[in-house]
């Protein structure tokens, strides 16, 4: 069978002999042989040995309200070799109800209809056939769902599972719009869209582009082709870090800058936009993929960099000229105004996210009733924050705040097994950003908050131009990766204040293997740490690319320590060991 | 060629950061500021009562502290600078004028503001912030910086007079040298150059690691003379070449180049003199300190300015020095574990010789450079195929075939 993608290219999918190939004959051959070997009197006697044996009280409790934590056996579920699941874990009939009907079946329905919503099947298909992480990602997300929920029950997965989908609906509305103002699936035209839209890098947050969105919209370069596909499937990244290195790029510099790079040495970006506004956020590398970027996308671009030394008063002048320097560049290149009131509604409804991340970090901090997992909180923190206010966003955080006013007045404790408190430092793996469901339930280890949470805390003033202005200066300024790891060691040093302020004593320290200023302070945090007598865990990671450390060696590394230095035995010991690799 | 005046004590004085030199101006009570990078401009450090030493770790060997501190997935530059600090060896150091212009560099000044390293009770460390774009607004920013971060601090450290009397004084001298290193790289550009790359990279390092005012005279005498050098009969090139990329200040890397038969004709690289040493100008209504700000932005090809138009200028950059100088290809270094430099290569390597018809030779190196045997067959086979690149565009010419 050939098919022919858009680029005219054939592709072969299946050779003739694939029938063949699959041996169907001798498989049945084999199977029928087992069968044959099978004693079923003796297997049958030992079912009702077993049955005679059941705690019949606890059987139904176990499947009324699903196992207790100790009893799960999460890693049984696991077929070996794959870190593919034999079959969804059972909840108990409330939450497995709640997880096939609201989890699975809600979001698989969502994402037929939002692809329906924000442009057509049509268009949908078009891109999965051109775009590589399109076609490889679409269909794992649910797996990336059951990844980011295993072992949570009650509110947990509610809370959480909400977070999951509003980041998917938000994914699909931006690929979408890539797809339908891209030049490459509209047989090359220029059509309404890709005059309308900002492509921009996606270390620049949406913010800067409130007051274009009654008109035009926004959207991320990156994001989508490569930081979301990190989470979703982590085999699609590493083709566009080989792809930078192929062209000559040393294996060293930061492999997120380097898949970044990739996608455009591989043009599977699409050309939904007449200009690019790119960013030195949130390091060296990034300064270096805008090099790449201009070379592959050539056209009119604007840097928009931000100061080092951001907490110096003397340099917000210059970063809030640099913002307004851009806002002329995109009235200047598309002709089409900035609209101040536009601006301001955007602002006071981010706003309102901001507000409740405050509440959210509030109940986290000082009780034991928060119910959202670490992943969820990190990835949807950063993606709501980076991206700025869409309606989607709100419509999550209402369902999320009903849960949690539920949570803090019952004083339900959506993970009671927690043994530490931990605080998650630095840059996190991407392709194990879920580590933190593993360690709870493996071990007891409850993630409360993360680094790159605590960016763009600030607030954006609308009374005046100034105020605003000012304001939004410090948001870019306080940017994930950058806040904490620039401008100063004693940004990075701030973990100590976090560590009391959300009540760890743990430290979760991302050691990513290929990021210059956390390894330039990877000495200084040995001798804090033993000084101030803090366990620390060193996670070593390099970012999107799994090849350098892989998540069952991250693991390994969390259960020496918890067995060597920490003398505890795991909760679930069946989840200490197993082979993902080939997992998405 | 017959040996050049000074070179060889000039040679002695690179061996360590706190040379003769160094001690002597400490002795007459002037104060030594250090720096890393270009863009804390060394004529601010060089203002009466002061001098500026840009920061090297002269034969280093393995940083063994600071990779405890920093890791060996650093760049090796900024973690042997750190050892050096540790082992004393920049306790003559009253200040260090930081910038956070890269990543290890950056961490490696934040070590000396946090840790008790430097053993000298007047000693702190100032940061400043450099932008990325050379527009309006960053001059005025970078002015601005300068004088709260560099000036003010050292009028209120030390008592420096900072007046724009002592900057013009300090442009004036600063402006002299330049004339005098410009004076002694033309001599690059000559057909059969009577300087080699190595003496003039450390002439040129020379001047930036030692107290200015002590070494004039001796840029005077080798100016004077290069003015009757004659070069060898036979060179003992084989062709010319362009040293561009990130840190350098090694002279036997240098060295090695050339004995492979490649000589270095132009040095575009963090220690280099293209640029660096072309005059300061205080144009008419601008206030001397405008002036510098201006000056550092406009001339340097960092490639961590990142507008649109300079981005792509910098290839045009490299490709006219490289004509100017007549050189017949640019070898490319970049210290490993450089991030800028990454991607600046990656793209110069294509670019420079798909646009430009430059034969590029693209390397990675380290800061202690022990790998000289791999190189030393690298640049051998670059040299050979610029040869043999010329031999068949001779044979075309002729008519025959290449």
């Amino acid at each position: 069978m050939i098919y022919k993608t858009n680029e005219a290219k054939e592709i072969r999918l299946f050779s003739k002999g694939w029938l063949k190939d699959l041996k169907l004959k001798e498989a049945a051959a084999a199977k029928l042989e087992k069968l044959k070997a099978t004693d079923f009197k003796q297997k049958a006697a030992e079912a009702a040995e077993k049955i005679k044996n059941l705690d019949a009280k606890k059987v139904a409790r176990d499947f009324i309200y699903g196992k207790p934590h100790e009893e799960r056996r999460l890693g049984d579920l696991y077929v070996p070799g794959t870190g593919l699941y034999k079959h969804r874990e059972w909840r108990g009939v409330k939450d497995t109800m709640y997880y096939f009907n609201m989890i699975w079946l809600y979001n698989y329905a969502h994402m037929v209809t939002d692809i329906m919503k924000y442009g057509g099947p049509v268009t949908a298909l078009k891109g999965a056939l051109r775009y590589r992480w399109m076609g490889q990602c679409y269909l794992t997300v649910m797996h990336w769902f059951d990844r980011g929920l295993e072992g949570t029950r009650g509110e947990a997965l509610r809370a959480s599972a909400w977070h999951y989908r509003g980041m998917v609906n938000e994914s699909i509305r931006q690929f979408m719009r890539m797809f339908s103002a891209d030049k490459r699936l509209n047989g090359g035209e220029a059509n309404e869209l890709w005059k309308n839209t900002i492509s921009h890098d996606e270390t620049v947050s949406g913010n800067i582009f409130y007051g274009w969105r009654d008109r035009m919209d926004d959207v991320a370069l990156q994001m989508i082709p490569y930081f979301v596909t990190c989470h979703v499937n982590n085999h699609t990244v590493l083709n566009y870090i080989d792809a930078a290195q192929s062209i000559g790029l040393p294996g060293d510099p930061c492999p997120m800058c380097q898949a970044e790079a990739g996608i455009f040495v591989l043009n599977d970006v699409p050309d939904y936009s007449p200009v690019v506004v790119t960013s030195n956020e949130a390091c060296d590398g990034s300064v270096g993929t805008s090099i790449l970027q201009d070379w592959f996308l050539d056209r009119p671009l604007y840097a928009m960099p931000q100061p080092m030394r951001y907490d110096d008063p003397l340099v917000q002048k210059h970063c809030q000229e640099e913002i307004e320097g851009c806002w002329r560049f995109i009235e200047e290149q598309t002709g089409q105004k900035m609209n101040w009131d536009e601006y301001v509604k955007h602002a006071e409804a981010f706003n309102k996210l901001t507000e409740f991340e405050h509440e959210k970090w509030d109940i986290a901090a000082n009780t034991d009733y928060y119910p959202i997992t670490g992943v969820a909180q990190a990835l949807y923190r950063i993606y709501y924050s980076q991206d700025g206010d869409r309606d989607i966003w709100h419509f999550v955080d209402k369902k999320v705040k009903r849960i949690i006013e539920k949570c803090v007045t019952q004083k339900i404790n959506s993970f009671p097994k927690t043994r530490h408190r931990v605080i998650a430092w630095s840059c996190a793996p991407l392709y194990y950003s879920h580590w933190c469901t593993w360690a709870y339930n493996c071990w007891g280890l409850n993630c409360i908050i993360n680094m790159d949470s605590l960016m763009f805390d600030q607030m954006l003033r609308t009374d005046t131009y100034e105020h605003a202005l000012e304001d939004l200066t410090w948001f870019n300024e306080k940017a994930p990766m950058r806040a904490m790891a620039v401008g100063g060691h004693e940004h990075i040093f701030q973990l100590w204040q976090f560590m009391e302020r959300f009540n760890c004593d743990m430290v979760m320290m991302y050691d990513q293997l290929a990021c210059k200023g956390m390894q330039g302070v990877h000495g200084m945090f040995e001798d804090e740490f033993r000084k101030r007598n803090i366990h620390a865990i060193w996670m070593p990671h390099a970012l999107p690319d799994k090849r350098t450390v892989s998540r069952r060696e991250i693991r390994q590394i969390v259960n020496d320590y918890m067995f060597t230095v920490m003398h505890e035995e795991p909760l679930d010991p069946t989840l200490l060991d197993f082979d993902d690799n080939d997992s998405w | 060629m017959r040996d050049l005046i000074h070179i060889i004590e000039f040679e002695d004085l690179l061996q360590e950061a706190g040379n003769d030199l160094v001690r002597q101006a400490k002795e007459e009570g002037k104060r030594a500021l250090g720096y890393t990078c270009n863009f804390m401009p060394e004529v601010l450090l060089d203002i009466p009562g002061c001098f500026s030493v840009r920061l090297r770790a002269p034969r280093s060997t393995s940083p063994d502290i600071a990779t405890y501190y920093m890791t060996n997935r650093t760049c090796m530059y900024g973690r042997c600078l750190l050892e050096r600090a540790m082992e004393g060896g920049f306790n003559f150091l009253d200040a260090e004028m930081a910038t956070e212009t890269c990543t290890v560099t950056c961490r490696f000044q934040e070590h000396l503001q946090r840790m008790d390293v430097i053993q000298n009770p007047d000693f702190f460390c100032e940061f400043t912030d450099v932008p990325f774009k050379k527009n309006e607004n960053s001059v005025d920013h970078y002015t601005r910086q300068l004088q709260a971060h560099v000036l003010d601090k050292l009028h209120e450290h030390f008592g420096i007079d900072v007046s724009d009397e002592a900057l013009l004084k300090a442009i004036g001298e600063h402006n002299e040298l330049c004339r005098l290193i410009r004076e002694i790289g033309e001599y690059r550009k000559l057909d059969n150059p009577t300087i080699t790359g190595r003496e003039f990279q450390i002439i040129q390092l020379v001047t930036q690691v030692c107290p200015k005012y002590l070494i004039m005279d001796k840029l005077r005498d080798i100016a004077e003379q290069l003015k009757t050098r004659e070069p060898d009969e036979k060179p003992s090139w084989r062709c010319k070449v362009v040293l561009a990329g990130s840190e350098e200040d090694d002279p036997d890397f240098t060295k090695l180049i050339e004995e492979c038969g490649a000589l270095v004709v132009a040095d575009r690289h963090c220690y280099g003199s293209l640029p660096g040493r072309e005059d300061i100008v205080v144009k008419e209504g601008e206030t001397p300190l405008y002036a510098i700000a201006r000056h550092y932005l406009e001339n340097s090809q960092c490639p961590r300015f990142m507008e649109q138009h300079v981005m792509r200028d910098r290839k045009a950059y490299l490709a006219n020095v490289a004509k100017e100088y007549k050189a017949d290809g640019i070898v490319i270094a970049q210290m490993k574990f450089c991030e800028y430099w990454s991607y600046e290569r990656t793209i110069d390597t294509v670019v420079l010789n798909r646009d430009y018809g430059i034969p590029v030779c693209s390397i990675e190196k380290e800061y202690v450079n022990n790998a000289v045997g791999q190189l030393r067959t690298r640049f051998q086979a670059f040299v050979e195929s610029i040869e043999l690149k010329k031999l068949a565009q001779e044979q075309k010419a002729s008519g025959g075939e290449a």
